[in-house]
């Protein structure tokens, strides 16, 4: 039991990083990314290849280096970054809404159709795999202890991303992200730079996601197509929806409910013969109505996003919240944001 | 694209159109020209049984985003239940006319009900138009594993006698395509004389560009979009029916793959406006046949994705829409 209950509290944690990424991109910036799981799936596959050494015919990948670890994370989130930054520079630019998410799903089918197809990259549908217990060796410790450490090391994770991105929520870079999700116009008006700032809030949100596929990659030893697919994406929308858009906390409790709860609850109905893809069928199901029903009934969460209201005026207005007074080093760079406003 | 011949079927249909011609395909010379072009011309025929499966698929999501100004991500799953629905009447009843109309009503009925259910009352609250796009994922989600839950996730096979490929002008089709393109054709000419010549495409048509104005001037908006859905649902169906016709097998999440390639289809041809899109299917569908012959066909759905990501950069509002993006739209 206690087995159980380590391997679900690290999923919790590495889910929990990744619906944190997630929700810079949705919670603070407003756009509805479905590229997401592309950033999680690249910084698997990237730290897979950096620490499992080379290739032995017939699998075939790229690189094949033999690095520590953490430091193959970093690159794996790194990775990620530049991905994140390429899809954004074409996607933010122009485009809101519905396009912004069609152009970011196309992006993420890009990267599994490759990924799938493309043999040489990261071996097709065999996928990567035989990263056992990374630094186990290192720090000597046995398959059971392993669990707990690495447990610990996903836990530790989380909270760091927390408390950093945390801070950066109530950031100045953090107000003025999300003043773009209430009012673009206004946010524009206020001398901000919105592509700017939108690109910086997509590459953080991507980098968050690859950091969170590396633990990925460790937890799982492998990854190959059949690990994820693009419509992966929903389980961590449903998450921080439910949770609480926007809000730190609410998307930990929202990961707890839905990512761990729902998904654990499943795994202890019994098994219908003929039909084995029931209970996940039905759990996936509950899933879309629970994005359905929060929609309609209670689309801020179950813990709302605390409104920064105007500290001058009073209390109640709801309005975007203050821009700070430090738009000295910001320079007025309407410009890129403009010219099709026409 | 999922019509796509499957593979090998494709090059021993090639092969039947080279018999009695006595080419050598790596020969230059003026034989060799003509064996090019027959090629080309033979692609471009299956390239156009492909694109008018699409356009159907494409106008049905077009109709629906013009009267709710939502972008259904459950379009798929029409088409998957248009299958399922001509599967199961043609067992029952071998008729093939029988499992095309139980395919549209099917289509129409699970559109109608989605826009009734789900879409109007998330408009008629005043819900942002992106939570309703995000539910309407969430319903994909939905009908996909309860089609799972009824049918299992297996393959069906669904395979219907395709009947020797005759010659049309340069063009090598089965009498299955023929149908599947007369269909479409006729299709689209019924939406046309819907849309341009009656009461209530015009009012269609009013609701699309405006619907408080229309509402304004007396249409009854909400009834309208009801029946725009229907009709959407209609063809989407049938679309459905013709694509698991000419795949020869499917399974719950048949649509939603099929649905990826409409959507960057659609949206390069330009959303909400019937034609614009239908024209951007075709020419996407072809392009897509193309890529199937020369390049590989799995990667399709990449080079889908590729085209609109150019036409979005370079014509934001689609190929035969003028006018650029807003940023503040």
């Amino acid at each position: 039991m206690s087995q159980y209950l380590v391997s679900v509290l690290t999923e919790g944690s590495i889910f929990t990083v990744m619906a944190l990424g997630l929700n810079v991109i949705w919670g603070w910036g407003g756009d509805f990314d479905l590229a997401f799981y592309g950033y999680v799936a690249l910084g698997a596959y990237m730290t897979l290849v950096l620490t499992i050494g080379r290739a032995v015919p017939p699998a075939e990948f790229i690189l094949g280096l033999q690095l520590p670890y953490p430091l193959a994370v970093l690159l794996g989130a790194l990775a990620a970054g530049l991905m994140g930054l390429v899809v954004g520079l074409i996607a933010l630019r122009h485009l809101r809404g519905i396009y912004f998410s069609i152009v970011t799903l196309g992006a993420v089918y890009v990267l599994y159709v490759l990924a799938g197809q493309y043999v040489p990259l990261f071996d097709g549908y065999n996928g990567v795999s035989g990263l056992f217990d990374p630094m186990g060796s290192t720090f000597g410790l046995t398959y059971q202890t392993y669990q707990y450490f690495f447990l610990g090391l996903c836990i530790a994770v989380a909270v760091v991303v927390f408390l950093l991105l945390e801070r950066l929520s109530g950031s100045r870079f953090g107000l003025a992200l999300r003043s773009t999700r209430e009012d673009e116009r206004a946010t524009a008006a206020f001398g901000r730079n919105i592509y700017w700032l939108k690109l910086r809030g997509y590459v953080l949100g991507a980098v968050v996601g690859g950091l969170a596929g590396g633990l990925f990659a460790g937890y799982l030893t492998a990854f190959n197509p059949s690990a994820w697919s693009p419509i992966e994406t929903i389980v961590v929308y449903a998450s921080i929806l439910v949770g609480g858009k926007g809000n730190g906390r609410g998307v930990v409790l929202g990961v707890f409910l839905i990512a761990v709860l729902l998904q654990e609850s499943t795994r202890f109905l019994p098994q219908v013969p003929n039909n084995p893809e029931l209970v996940l069928a039905l759990r996936e199901m509950v899933i879309g109505l629970v994005l359905i029903a929060f929609i309609r009934l209670r689309p801020q969460g179950l813990l709302p996003e605390r409104r920064h209201l105007d500290r001058e005026g009073g209390p109640g207005t709801g309005g975007p919240p203050p821009l700070g007074a430090g738009a000295s080093h910001a320079a007025p760079q309407v410009g890129s944001a403009e010219p099709d406003a026409s | 694209m999922r019509a796509a011949p499957p593979p090998g079927g494709g090059a021993s249909r090639y092969a039947a159109a080279d018999r009695g011609q006595a080419s050598f395909p790596n020969t230059p010379g003026p034989e060799h020209g003509r064996w090019v072009i027959n090629e080309v011309l033979l692609t471009l025929g299956f390239g156009l049984v492909s694109a008018a499966i699409l356009s159907l698929s494409a106008v049905g999501f077009s109709l629906e985003y013009a009267v709710t100004n939502i972008a259904n991500l459950s379009h798929g799953e029409i088409l998957t239940v248009g299958a399922y629905a001509a599967y199961l009447v043609q067992r029952q009843t071998g008729s093939l006319l029988a499992a095309a109309i139980a395919a549209a009503l099917a289509g129409g009925c699970l559109a109608l009900a989605v826009h009734t259910t789900v879409i109007e009352r998330f408009v008629s609250r005043g819900t942002p138009r992106m939570s309703i796009f995000i539910a309407t994922l969430g319903l994909s989600f939905v009908i996909q594993n309860a089609l799972v839950i009824i049918f299992g996730a297996t393959n069906v096979a669904y395979s219907i006698p395709q009947g020797a490929p005759r010659h049309i002008g340069p063009f090598l089709w089965t009498p299955t395509e023929i149908t599947i393109l007369a269909s479409a054709v006729a299709i689209t000419a019924a939406l046309y004389g819907i849309i341009h010549h009656t009461k209530f495409g015009k009012a269609l048509r009013a609701v699309s560009q405006n619907r408080d104005l229309a509402r304004v001037t007396g249409i009854h908006a909400r009834r309208i979009a009801a029946a725009t859905w229907f009709l959407a649902g209609l063809v989407a169906g049938y679309a459905g029916f013709v694509l698991a016709e000419s795949v020869g097998t499917f399974n719950p999440y048949f649509g939603f793959s099929f649905f990826l390639i409409t959507l960057a289809a659609a949206v390069a041809g330009g959303l909400g406006k019937a034609f614009s899109t239908m024209a951007g299917a075709v020419l996407v569908g072809i392009a897509l046949q193309f890529t199937g012959a020369y390049v590989s066909s799995s990667y399709e759905l990449a080079f889908a994705f590729a085209i609109l990501a150019l036409v979005i950069l370079v014509r934001p509002r689609g190929l035969f829409s003028r006018g650029r993006l807003s940023v503040f739209e």
